[in-house]
């Protein structure tokens, strides 16, 4: 089974939410990232996203745009955040680790040489913002074949009929984007009502308060675009990521 | 896979999944709408009376002379608002407005496509955004002028390259907010289908005059049809008619800037390899880490890492050859055009003219080629007196 599919169940089993959070890879630099994957894993967090910095990030807000073209300028490339993984991994991070990143980087390195890369660094998933479920064939059957690493779905608030196909595709966790879980929380019940797995609703704000009041209609929280902001702030400190992630996790 | 929005390996809709049923909606409408006599026939009343279509297809004489073939114009600088933009902006929103939106968004590289698209939300009475580079701002100012005076809001795009391409990143950000009551203006043959297909559809008007104008005139086609390429608008509209033409040779001028070998240029399909980017995929400049290069060129309406996926199609069936003139090529062409035949082509426009001038000197006077003049340079003349200034062209 894959990472996260054990331990999407592990939490099932325990009655937890799940906390997901992600960070831009390579931000401040490769060896403080890995030392950040470590302190979210310590402080509890269940999957760690790490975004692939991309020159165009149409689907991003400022901050993320703003960081990932930092991350960019300071030379971090897929290869490397592929060796960092790698080095996690064999260093005992057990954590799930997924890659969010845009279609042109798995294009532009090749399709089988990406997702045969993502197995043998450890790489438990992939979330891809462009790529909407009538593009995704090609990868899919790449990501078959390695029986490795799975495509996380993303559905948005306006998916309407949409809905039932896309789940149909999903593995590991549902991906809702963070407009879905601040406009329509009646929706993200639905999903999760006609959901087989998990269905995880993105924050985007710093707004404890709201977290606990979705919780309850979702089986777990993406958190991203806040915790990158506040790590800018506090200079990338260990500390401030750890007690974060903690208190998130309490929250759920 | 959905294979109708695809050109060969080219095109598709990598967008986020909150914009697919948004383009299915889209679809919809548009395929339903040019089957309807009622909007074909208020497209064609703006284009006659608003836009003043039909435009000139003028024989350049003295040009022609010059180089030794005959060099027909197709007079789209003529338009309303100075360039072929207005065509599609014009079908575009009578699409917006069948769709009941309020409020339309655009993205704009030279500004003509910002200037058309805010003059088709002032005559529709839409709420109308414009998302410019600050680069493209600066290079462009008279236009950015234009376009608030015409009542746009315009945005200024402070990310990555300042250009079109940022520009076009913060459009499609907004879009996906806001689709609901937004309309999404694309002024390219770019972006996620159907968008190549509505672009193609609303600029062939420009072909279909042109056949039959040539036909009238010289009782038989041309023997070449030439166009510039940045995303690829004027040049689909301007190849559309004759791609069934076998036997005519069409042409698309991209920008090779400083020099194709100098990496600064904006010829996505000279060294483009495929990739994804706003919504298709098509060839587009990258670096060696699948990020997107910045484009180069002294025209901003070319100013584009990537092109439309058709012409990425045409180019990869052999049927449209794809060449490339650097900035200097065409700004002598420009000043030779104005000299020749009292006309300032738009800087974009201007990259056919040179490379119609090349292609000329193989052909005889017997032979005729269409070269589009996409649109006028009056929104240029800062960039000219600047480029003039620095290489003394006056002496």
């Amino acid at each position: 089974m894959n990472r996260i599919e054990q331990k999407m169940a592990l939490l099932r089993e325990k009655n937890e939410k799940a906390l997901m959070t992600y960070i831009i890879a390579g931000l401040p630099g490769i060896e403080e990232t890995k030392e950040l994957v470590k302190a979210q894993e310590k402080a509890g967090t269940d999957v760690i996203g790490l975004k692939i910095p991309f020159s165009d990030p149409v689907a991003d807000g400022p901050v993320v745009q703003k960081a990932s073209y930092q991350s960019i300028c300071l030379g971090t490339t897929v290869k490397k955040v592929f060796q960092m993984t790698k080095e996690l991994r064999s260093e005992g991070v057990f954590v799930p680790i997924v890659f969010l990143l845009y279609y042109n980087t798995i294009l532009h390195y090749g399709i089988k040489e990406f997702v045969g890369k993502c197995k043998e660094s450890g790489v438990d998933a992939v979330i891809v913002p462009d790529l909407p479920l009538e593009e995704q064939e090609e990868l899919q059957n790449a990501l078959k074949e390695s029986e490795h690493t799975i495509l996380i779905q993303m559905i948005s608030k306006v998916s309407k009929e949409r809905i039932p196909s896309i789940l149909e595709h999903a593995k590991g966790f549902v991906y809702c984007t963070s407009s879905m879980g601040t406009i329509g929380q009646a929706k993200t019940v639905d999903i999760k009502e006609i959901s087989k797995i998990p269905v995880l609703a993105e924050f985007e704000e710093h707004n404890m308060g709201q977290i606990k009041i979705i919780k309850e209609a979702v089986d777990g929280v993406i958190v991203g675009s806040d915790f990158i902001q506040l790590l800018e702030e506090n200079d990338y400190c260990i500390e401030t990521a750890k007690e974060y992630c903690k208190s998130l996790k309490q929250i759920l | 896979m959905n294979s109708k929005a695809y050109y060969g390996r080219f095109g598709g809709q990598f967008v986020a999944e909150s914009l697919m049923n948004t383009l299915e909606e889209l679809d919809e409408v548009f395929e339903n709408a040019i089957k309807d006599p009622e909007f074909i026939k208020q497209c064609q009343y703006y284009l006659k009376q608003y836009v003043g279509r039909e435009t000139p297809l003028y024989y350049a004489k003295r040009l022609s002379e010059t180089y030794g073939t005959k060099i027909y114009l197709k007079r789209e600088d003529l338009n309303h608002t100075g360039a072929h933009k207005i065509n599609n902006v014009i079908g575009q929103i009578l699409l917006a407005k069948r769709m009941g939106k309020k409020k339309v968004i655009a993205e704009t590289g030279a500004g003509q496509h910002g200037v058309a698209t805010a003059t088709g939300a002032a005559l529709f009475e839409l709420e109308c955004t414009v998302f410019m580079g600050e680069e493209d701002m600066r290079r462009q100012e008279l236009n950015v002028m234009r376009m608030k005076m015409l009542g746009a809001n315009v945005v200024c795009v402070r990310s990555g390259s300042n250009t079109l391409k940022d520009a076009t990143n913060e459009a499609i950000r907004t879009w996906a907010k806001s689709a609901e009551d937004t309309f999404y203006v694309i002024g390219s043959a770019v972006g996620p289908y159907p968008y190549p297909k509505i672009v193609k559809e609303f600029q062939s008007v420009i072909s279909r005059e042109a056949k039959q104008q040539f036909m009238e005139t010289e009782h038989r086609l041309p023997d070449v049809v030439m166009a510039c390429v940045g995303g690829g608008s004027n040049s689909i509209g301007m190849f559309a008619e004759f791609i069934e033409e076998k036997g005519v040779e069409l042409i698309g001028v991209e920008a090779a800037g400083k020099g194709i070998e100098t990496g600064e240029h904006a010829a996505a399909m000279a060294l483009g390899e495929i990739g994804t980017l706003h919504g298709m995929c098509s060839y587009l400049l990258q670096d060696e880490n699948g990020n997107i290069k910045l484009a180069h060129s002294i025209s901003a309406g070319l100013d584009y890492p990537g092109v439309g996926p058709e012409h990425a199609y045409l180019k990869d069936i052999k049927r449209a050859e794809y060449v490339s003139v650097t900035d200097q090529e065409a700004m002598d062409a420009l000043m030779e055009l104005c000299r020749l035949e009292g006309i300032i082509p738009a800087i974009e426009s201007a990259h056919a003219i040179a490379y119609a001038m090349k292609k000329a000197k193989t052909m005889t006077m017997n032979q005729a080629m269409i070269v589009c003049l996409s649109g006028r340079g009056d929104k240029d003349v800062h960039t000219i007196a600047d480029y003039l200034a620095q290489k003394e062209y006056m002496n």
